[in-house]
C-alpha cells in the first residue's frame, strides 16, 4: 500500500516546516509530488487540466487518494476517465473543498461541499473516515491549503 | 468481492445475521452473490436472453442516435444476425414499407418508451435534468431549432409563438441521445457476455454478475451528451464539457426509470388512481420488470411486450429448447422469454447495487464491523423496494416460475 513512502511524507513534515524560513512552503502538487505515493493522482491533475487551478493562491482542502487506491478500482475505469478530462476533472474535484481544513475543524460537520457540488460526508471522526476512505495521514499544511492523504477513491452519489 | 466473513461459515460472523424478510438473498450478496440464485439454468437463462437482447439493442441505439443527433453511425457494423434481420423479417425480402406495415420489424417503439420513461421521470439523480432547465442548454437549444427550420417562416413563426414546445421537443432529443450512448456501451457488454459463456469462460450467475460491475466501472466515466448535425454543423446542445457522465446521468437514472418505475400500461390490465392502484408519487412508481406481471403485460401493443417479440427474432437454440421443454412449449414462448428477461434483469440490477456498494461503501470483506454494518442497511434498503407485493423477487428464487 506504499505505507512507507507515506512514513517518508510524514517525515518530511518537519523538514518542510523547518525549512519554511529559507525556503517557501510548498504547495499541494509540490508536496504531493515530494511525497511518491501520487503518481496516478498526478497524472490525473495534468490529464483533466486542473494543475494551474491547484497551482493557485486557493485555499484547498484536498483528499489525496494514495497510487493504491486507484489501482483498487475495476481495470479499465481510470483509463476511461483519463480519455475524457471534463469527465475526470469531475470526479478529482470532488476530493476537494474550498478552503482550508484541518482534521479538527473537518470533524465538526456532517457534510463538506466538495468543488464538484455534491457534498462529501465525513462518517467516522476517529479514525477520520471521509466517505468510504479511511484517512491515513491528516493534515499536511501546503502553501495554498491542507492535503490528508485517503485509501480510497471517493465518488460522488 | 467473493468472500464475506459474515458468511464464511467456520469462522464467527463480525455481525449478526440479517432478520430482514429477504435475509437469504442479503446474505448471498454479502457473499458477492446475486438476487438470482446460482444455478446452471439460471446462468443459461440469463446469457441466452442477454443475446437476443443485444441484437434489437444494436439497432435501438444506432437508431435512437440517428434521431437525436441526425446522423447513423456505423450501420456497416451491426451485428450480423440484426442485418438479416432487416433485411427479410419473419417473412421475406420486401420493400421496407411492406414489412412496417405487417408489424414484421424491429420494435422501435420500445426503444422510445424507454426514453419518454427518463424524460418524465426525471430528476432521479446525476445532473442532466438540472442542465436541461439551464440558460446555457436554452441558448444551445434555441441555436439548433433556429438552425433546423432556416428558412422555413411557417415552423420559425410556429417557434416564435409557442418556444416552450419546442424546447421540451428537443429536451426529449437530449433523453433520446442519452440512452442511444447508453445502450451503445451496453450492446457489445451483452455480446461478449454470450461470447464467452459459449466459449465456457462465464460459469456462475456471480461471475455474470462481476462482468457486469466491472464492465460498469470500465465505462462509467464515458461522457454523455447531445450533439446534433444540422447543414454540415455541429450543434453542441449538451457539450461534452459539462463533464456529464455514463454512470450518473445515463445508467443510474436508466435502471431507476426502467427497471422499477415506468408508467402503468394501456392495454387489458387497468389501473384505478381514484383507488390508490397508481402511487401519488413518481418515485413510488413499480410498473418495470422488476415488478411486472409477465402475463397481462403478454398483450399487444405494450412496451415490454414489444421488446418480448424483438428478442422473439434472436433466441439462442439453447433457449429454444428449454421452453419446448415446460409449460405450453412453443405456444407461451413469449411468456417464459418475458420471465427469462425478468430474472436476467435481476441480475443487472444486483450488478447496479453490488457496483453502488463498492463506489460508495466498503469491501465484501472488510475487517470493521460498522463498515459492515454500513454494507447492510444499504442491501436491506435496496431490498425494502422489494417488499410491495407486485415484486418478483420472491418468485424468481425457484426454477418453477415460468
Amino acid at each position: 500500500m506504499g505505507s512507507c513512502r507515506l512514513d517518508l511524507l510524514a517525515d518530511d513534515r518537519p523538514h518542510h516546516l523547518a525549512s519554511r524560513a529559507t525556503n517557501p512552503m510548498p504547495t499541494i502538487l509540490e508536496t504531493a509530488q515530494a511525497a511518491g505515493a501520487f503518481g496516478t493522482l498526478l497524472a490525473a491533475v495534468d490529464a483533466a487540466g486542473l494543475r494551474d487551478a491547484l497551482e493557485g493562491p486557493g485555499p484547498f482542502t484536498v483528499f489525496a487518494p494514495i497510487d493504491a487506491a486507484f489501482a483498487a478500482l475495476p481495470p479499465g475505469t481510470v483509463q476511461t476517465l483519463v480519455d475524457n478530462p471534463p469527465q475526470l476533472a469531475r470526479i478529482l474535484k470532488y476530493h476537494v473543498i474550498a478552503g482550508a481544513y484541518h482534521q479538527a475543524q473537518l470533524v465538526e460537520q456532517q457534510d463538506w461541499p466538495s468543488l464538484e457540488g455534491a457534498p462529501i460526508p465525513v462518517r467516522c471522526p476517529d479514525p477520520l473516515e471521509i466517505k468510504n476512505a479511511t484517512v491515513l495521514t491528516a493534515d499536511l499544511v501546503c502553501s495554498n491549503g491542507v492535503v490528508h492523504v485517503i485509501d480510497r477513491v471517493i465518488l460522488p452519489g | 468481492m467473493t468472500t464475506t466473513t459474515a458468511a464464511a461459515g467456520t469462522e464467527t460472523p463480525l455481525i449478526p445475521p440479517s432478520t430482514h424478510a429477504y435475509a437469504d438473498v442479503i446474505h448471498r450478496l454479502e457473499a458477492g452473490g446475486s438476487m438470482l440464485p446460482d444455478t446452471p439454468e439460471n446462468l443459461q437463462q440469463i446469457i441466452g436472453i442477454y443475446k437476443a437482447y443485444a441484437v434489437p439493442m444494436d439497432f435501438y441505439w444506432r437508431d435512437l442516435l440517428y434521431i437525436a443527433e441526425r446522423i447513423w453511425r456505423g450501420g456497416e457494423k451491426a451485428h450480423p444476425e440484426l442485418l438479416e434481420f432487416m433485411a427479410k423479417g419473419e417473412t421475406r425480402a420486401m420493400p421496407k414499407l411492406l414489412h412496417h406495415l405487417w408489424h414484421d420489424r424491429v420494435n422501435m417503439e420500445f426503444a422510445e418508451a424507454c426514453m419518454q420513461a427518463m424524460f418524465w421521470h426525471q430528476g432521479m439523480g446525476g445532473r442532466f435534468n438540472d442542465y436541461l432547465a439551464s440558460e446555457a442548454y436554452r441558448a444551445n437549444a434555441d441555436r439548433a431549432v433556429k438552425a433546423y427550420f432556416k428558412g422555413n417562416l411557417v415552423m420559425l413563426g410556429l417557434y416564435k409563438l409557442f418556444p416552450e414546445m419546442f424546447i421540451e421537443k428537443v429536451r426529449q432529443l437530449s433523453y433520446t441521445a442519452n440512452l442511444g450512448l447508453f445502450w451503445e456501451v451496453m450492446a457489445p457488454v451483452f455480446f461478449e457476455m454470450s461470447d464467452l459463456y459459449d466459449e465456457g469462460q462465464l460459469t456462475s450467475v456471480p461471475a455474470a454478475m462481476d462482468f457486469l460491475v466491472n464492465g460498469i466501472f470500465a465505462v462509467a466515466g464515458r461522457p454523455i451528451y447531445h450533439h446534433v448535425f444540422i447543414a454540415g454543423e455541429c450543434i453542441e446542445i449538451i457539450p461534452k464539457s459539462e463533464g456529464f457522465t455514463w454512470l450518473y446521468e445515463a445508467a443510474l437514472p436508466y435502471v431507476e426509470a426502467v427497471f422499477y418505475r415506468t408508467s402503468p400500461f394501456r392495454g387489458t390490465k387497468s389501473y384505478n388512481a381514484q383507488a390508490d392502484q397508481v402511487p401519488d408519487d413518481q418515485a413510488d412508481f413499480h410498473y418495470g420488470i422488476l415488478y411486472a406481471d409477465v402475463f397481462p403485460v403478454g398483450s399487444a401493443g405494450i412496451p415490454p411486450t414489444l421488446l418480448m417479440q424483438d428478442m422473439l427474432h434472436f433466441l439462442p437454440p439453447y433457449l429454444q429448447e428449454l421452453y419446448k421443454q415446460h409449460r405450453r412449449g412453443e405456444e407461451d414462448q413469449l411468456i417464459q422469454l418475458g420471465i427469462t428477461f425478468q430474472r436476467s434483469m435481476y441480475n443487472v440490477t444486483s450488478a447496479v447495487i453490488q457496483a453502488l456498494r463498492c463506489a460508495l461503501l466498503y469491501p465484501l470483506d472488510d475487517s470493521n464491523p460498522e463498515h459492515l454494518k454500513a454494507n447492510r442497511s444499504f442491501f436491506e434498503a435496496q431490498m425494502d423496494r422489494f417488499l410491495r407485493p407486485e415484486a418478483r423477487l420472491s418468485d424468481i428464487q425457484t426454477q418453477d416460475y415460468r
